[in-house]
């Protein structure tokens, strides 16, 4: 047994001492250092002298795969066409695609995996997967383009929320309902929403609104695991409400509106950016979704008049050909292009250090893009990026299953509301 | 002899992990050794009780959120009690514990399948609460989780330290924490099992009427590992919530609980090493996968069209280990390597019988 | 009033079909005495193909086949997983299945990929009103299908040839042996027809009000558990209660849901698992399960 205690020791201080000279960490406790390249371009993790390096931290097993494929592969083709011109700072923009299957614990060892060599993530799908970074990401300074929009997810300089929050898409659906449903005071709505971030921020909104517009607010809260609305829909009939708002996922919107329009509960329906899919259309919840049910999203549904999403459909129907066009391929799309400008400036700064990267991104004041809609502002991060919010209807005939039914507008509603703080 | 030196050889390395490893490689060890702790627990309950739990993934719920609310600063939103951490994390430990006997009016009465199911309860029960007393488990979003300091020493990045060279940040750190907890709950539970107790655990699993008829106070048994089970539970929590240093609630599931029982069937029933060695396979084989997709026949990087994604064929062949595992190695992977290792025959009788119940499936075997 | 009924008929209607996946948990751990927890990829596989083929062969068709389906891969499971583990106790077995789940699921899952497939039935979103109550025309077909399959089982499992086997078997399996009975025989069959059940749940799962059949329809096989272990696991009777209370507690916890904001909002779907807790409590094998007897 001495023997053995012996031997242990033996090897353990053999091991320590060859540890200390033969290790890549053995950095003497500097943190990772930035350079200056040979072109004058300050560079940091993520970035070498011919690549920079963008994770796409995904979901595309898990329940929000629809989302995750369409968003990562717009993604991916954006940064392909801009290599093709030549990429960004004489460097090729590299993508790493991480699966997290909507799983807390995978998209923590993704993160952990894949930060070391990142420089931005144009994608993170999840609340609930960034907010438990959150803390992570803004101590590492990688930029990161979350596919939420909740308000817990402000606060932090290197998280950009695009657009607006769920809250302010639901103040500016309040306001539209009053002002073109024939809504008023004294009148009911109710909401139906998911638990967690999602839904609780798009109540947030409605409390408000409702608040100021003089209506009740019937809530019903669901979880992702419930398919069938009928027990949502009685209640709602029960209390009587003139509309109704819907923060679920696509399939619980559906059945809600068509359990709703079947028991003759008949009214308007505003839905979430996240409640709608155009794969809804070919279901037999189709003649309800297109009767009297709208989205209200900051993004400009595919199908509008504008160039850059012209461009986008013929090359995403020629490079995925069947696929459906649905608004994961336009956020997607619109999340590289902040990623791709916000490299560009970073590069014109000389500066590609993750730091420099966030400061270049929050230089723009008023970025449009050529994606319609009212400028974001990147420059705050403790407000939504826009206050306005177009509402979408369902239509079978358009590309991506969407038009325009009335064109962007910010509510007074929205510029009274003030976005609760973070926790 | 041999067996020692093998085993300082194993510490030896474990120990310089952190000196050569990355913060991903230290993390996923990091769950593993989570893992190891909860599956050893559940190993002792449904592996050497024969007592059938989905809800083992509650007891590392509560461990984990007990651990955050004892040793929080109490805020104008979310409660706590600003316990020193490390007393924090034994409270954290106890509170599983008693949560665990809190449900022994059902552990103590039920058996078999109508216990598994029942245990499905909790996590259901479990995660409404967790969802919706957000003053103490802040809601959806979870809570931060505080850094562990004990005797003055953080366990956390700041203060900065270096040791030999390699800056010691708080996965380095709680690297050795693991470790240490690892190897306090393998001796525990060895002694568990060597000795009487764990006798009477046997007995109880492979025969239940016996056992009473022989004297072993077989109710008392029951509720009693029902409840080490869950403190082992809510320690592995509390190691899992100072690794990921946020709680969600979100992550306790049902899949969680399916995990352990799948880690203690591939490692192998009723033994303190096949809970080890199923919790590491079922931690370290999704994070293996995705790491090495590029390299790997059939297995496509995640966002390539075509081919099985990492994460599904992780599943799937998880899923066909424990088949597999089953079918045609009782005993588990552990029942392998003693197979391997047996050979040239020997004569040896095992201290614990490393093989599953041997309870047939006629009901009436005397 | 109108709305207590209409949640009433609501959860009736589909207890009846929580009941046919009950059924099927009951049936195979009658014979085999093995907790099937493969029985949502069961579920699972039925309707995906039910919903993959009826664009190709009609709808009833594509049932006919989904249903057959689902009975072979049951078959398939009993015989090359089941059958051939032989040294493990049931515990291990109820595990067992669960690795099966998951190859299963996994696998239906990547197939379905993003989907949402429609199931081609002939019922669509139509409704018919009753005085105040509306109820949809897919809940009664499904409340009168489920009546009618539940019956004939219960018939055929007293009065036919193989019921009289299935219940010597469940019984006592030696002495069903020598007497004759071929137990591999009998446990098969049960596994098919749980299989069978389990599809036809799956499509009326999958129709008006939901709006397809999508990768997360197999959670809703969860909902059975407890409508397994309440009625007691080893009572067809107590399948049919247990589906019952578990459709109506939901319905109505989930329809008066604003009037028990105290309990937390999502009560819904945690009251049938609290319901289960305090039967189990008062009745450890379930309202009609059959209290172990021991004999030594």
């Amino acid at each position: 047994m001495s023997l053995d205690r012996k031997a242990a020791i033996v090897i353990a201080a053999l091991a320590l001492a060859a540890s200390a000279c033969a290790s890549d960490k053995a950095t003497g406790g500097a943190a990772p250092a930035t350079a200056t390249g040979g072109d004058g371009v300050k560079t940091g993790p993520g970035v070498t002298e011919t690549t920079i390096t963008l994770s796409l931290l995904t979901d595309l097993t898990g329940p929000y795969a629809s989302l995750g494929k369409s968003v990562t592969q717009a993604q991916q083709m954006y940064f392909e066409q801009l290599n093709a011109a030549g990429g960004v700072c004489g460097r090729t923009i590299e993508t790493v695609v991480r699966d997290h299957g909507y799983d807390v614990q995978k998209a923590m060892a993704a993160y952990a995996e894949v930060a070391p060599r990142t420089a931005a993530i144009p994608q993170f799908i999840g609340s609930p997967m960034v907010t438990a970074l959150k803390e992570k990401i803004t101590a590492d300074k990688i930029l990161t383009l979350p596919n939420a929009w909740a308000t817990s997810l402000l606060g932090s300089d290197a998280i950009q929320v695009t657009g607006t929050t769920y809250d302010v898409d639901m103040i500016n659906a309040v306001d539209f309902l009053t002002k073109e449903k024939g809504i008023k005071a004294g009148d009911r709505i109710g909401h139906l929403y998911f638990e967690g971030d999602y839904g609780e921020s798009a109540l947030n909104g409605s409390k408000f609104a409702a608040g100021k517009a003089g209506l009740e607010l019937v809530e019903q809260k669901i979880k992702a695991t419930d398919q069938d609305m009928t027990a949502q829909a009685t209640a709602f009939k029960k209390a009587g409400v003139n509309a109704i708002l819907v923060s679920v996922g696509p399939r619980q919107a559906a059945s809600l509106v068509g359990v709703a329009l079947a028991s003759g509960l008949d009214v308007p329906f505003v839905g979430s950016n996240s409640a709608y899919s155009p794969l809804l259309l070919d279901t037999p919840a189709a003649p309800a979704l297109l009767k009297d049910y709208y989205v209200a999203t900051a993004g400009a549904p595919i199908s509008a008049p504008l160039p850059v999403y012209q461009k986008l459909i013929t090359d995403y129907e020629a490079k995925f050909p069947g696929e459906p066009l649905d608004s994961g391929v336009a956020s997607g799309y619109t999340q590289a292009v902040i990623i791709g400008d916000a490299l560009k400036a970073a590069c014109a700064a000389k500066d590609l250090s993750r730091a420099g990267i966030i400061t270049a991104h929050r230089s723009q004041n008023a970025w449009e893009g050529g994606f319609g809609g009212t400028p974001m502002d990147f420059s705050v991060y403790d407000k939504p990026a826009s206050l306005s919010t177009y509402i979408v209807k369902p239509d079978k005939e358009a590309i991506g299953g969407a038009v325009i039914f009335k064109e962007h507008t910010i509510s007074d509603l929205a510029k009274e509301y003030q976005v609760p703080p973070p926790a | 002899m041999y067996r020692c030196l093998a085993w300082t050889g194993v510490a030896a390395v474990l120990f310089l992990v952190p000196f050569y490893l990355d913060g991903f490689w230290l993390q996923t060890g990091l769950f593993a050794m989570s893992a190891a702790i909860g599956a050893i627990g559940i190993n002792l309950l449904t592996g050497a009780t024969g007592q059938l739990s989905m809800g083992h993934a509650f007891f590392l719920a509560v461990g984990a959120y007990a651990y955050v609310f004892f040793s929080a600063e109490p805020t104008a939103k979310l409660g706590g009690l600003g316990l020193p951490t490390g007393l924090a994390a034994v409270l954290a430990v106890v509170v599983a514990g008693v949560a665990g006997g809190l449900f022994s009016p059902i552990a103590g009465r039920l058996k078999g399948a109508y216990l598994g199911i029942a245990t499905f309860a909790l996590i259901f029960g479990g995660q409404h609460v967790l969802f919706n007393a957000e003053h103490l488990t802040g809601g959806f979003n979870g809570r931060a989780v505080p850094e562990l300091d004990l005797f003055g020493f953080s366990f956390g990045d700041t203060p900065a330290l270096v040791v030999l060279q390699v800056p010691f940040g708080t996965l380095e750190r709680l690297w050795f924490l693991g470790l240490a907890l690892v190897a306090l709950s393998i001796v525990f539970a060895q002694g568990v099992l060597k000795g009487r107790p764990g006798r009477a655990m046997n007995t109880i699993r492979d025969h239940e009427i016996a056992a009473g008829v022989m004297g072993v106070p077989v109710a008392r048994y029951r509720a009693g590992v029902f409840v080490l089970s869950s403190m082992y539970g809510g320690l592995a929590g509390v190691l899992l919530a100072l690794v990921f240093q946020r709680t969600v609630p979100e992550y306790f599931g049902v899949l969680l609980s399916l995990d352990y029982l799948a880690m203690i069937v591939i490692g192998g029933l009723g033994s303190v090493g096949g809970a080890v060695g199923g919790a590491l396979f079922v931690s370290l084989l999704p994070q293996l996968l995705t790491k090495y997709s590029d390299s790997i026949p059939l297995v496509a990087a995640p966002g390539t069209p075509g081919g099985v994604s990492p994460a599904e064929a992780a599943r799937i062949l998880y899923g066909a280990a424990v088949v597999t595992v089953v079918l045609f190695l009782p005993g588990g992977l552990l029942g392998l390597i003693r197979k391997i290792r047996l050979r040239p025959p020997r004569l040896r009788l095992p201290l614990s019988s490393p093989s599953p119940s041997p309870e047939t499936r006629s009901p009436h075997v005397p | 009033m109108t709305t207590f009924v209409e949640l009433l008929v609501n959860g009736i209607s589909i207890g009846a079909v929580y009941a046919l996946i009950a059924l099927g948990f009951v049936i195979i751990f009658k014979a085999t005495e093995v907790v099937n927890f493969a029985h949502a990829s069961l579920l699972l596989a039925g309707g995906y193909l039910v919903a993959r083929l009826w664009p190709l062969v009609g709808f009833w068709a594509a049932l006919l086949i989904g249903v057959a389906a689902a009975a072979l891969v049951a078959a398939a499971i009993e015989f090359l997983v089941i059958r051939r583990a032989d040294v493990a106790s049931h515990s291990v077995l109820a595990i067992v299945t669960i690795g099966v789940d998951i190859v299963i699921t996994t696998e239906l899952t990547r197939q379905i990929g993003t989907d949402v497939l429609a199931m081609g039935d002939p019922w669509g979103s139509e409704v018919v009103r009753f005085g105040g109550v509306t109820l949809a025309e897919t809940r009664i077909v499904a409340l009168v299908t489920a009546a009618a399959l539940i019956t004939a089982f219960l018939l055929a499992f007293k009065y036919t040839g193989w019921g009289v086997a299935m219940r010597a078997a469940a019984e006592d399996a030696e002495t069903a042996a020598l007497m004759g009975v071929r137990l591999g025989r009998v446990s098969m069959s049960a596994w098919a027809v749980a299989g069978g059940l389990a599809a036809v749940a799956a499509l009326f799962l999958c129709v008006f009000p939901t709006p397809g059949l999508d990768r997360s329809t197999s959670l809703v096989a969860l909902k059975a558990f407890p409508a397994a272990i309440l009625g007691g696991l080893d009572s067809t009777t107590g399948a049919l209660v247990g589906g019952l209370v578990i459709g109506v507690t939901e319905s109505m916890m989930s329809g008066y849901q604003n009037d028990m904001v105290f309990l937390g909002r999502g009560i819904g779907d945690v009251a049938p698992f609290l319901v289960m807790l305090v039967i189990l409590l008062i009745r450890p094998a379930g309202l009609f399960g059959t209290k172990e007897l021991a004999r030594v």
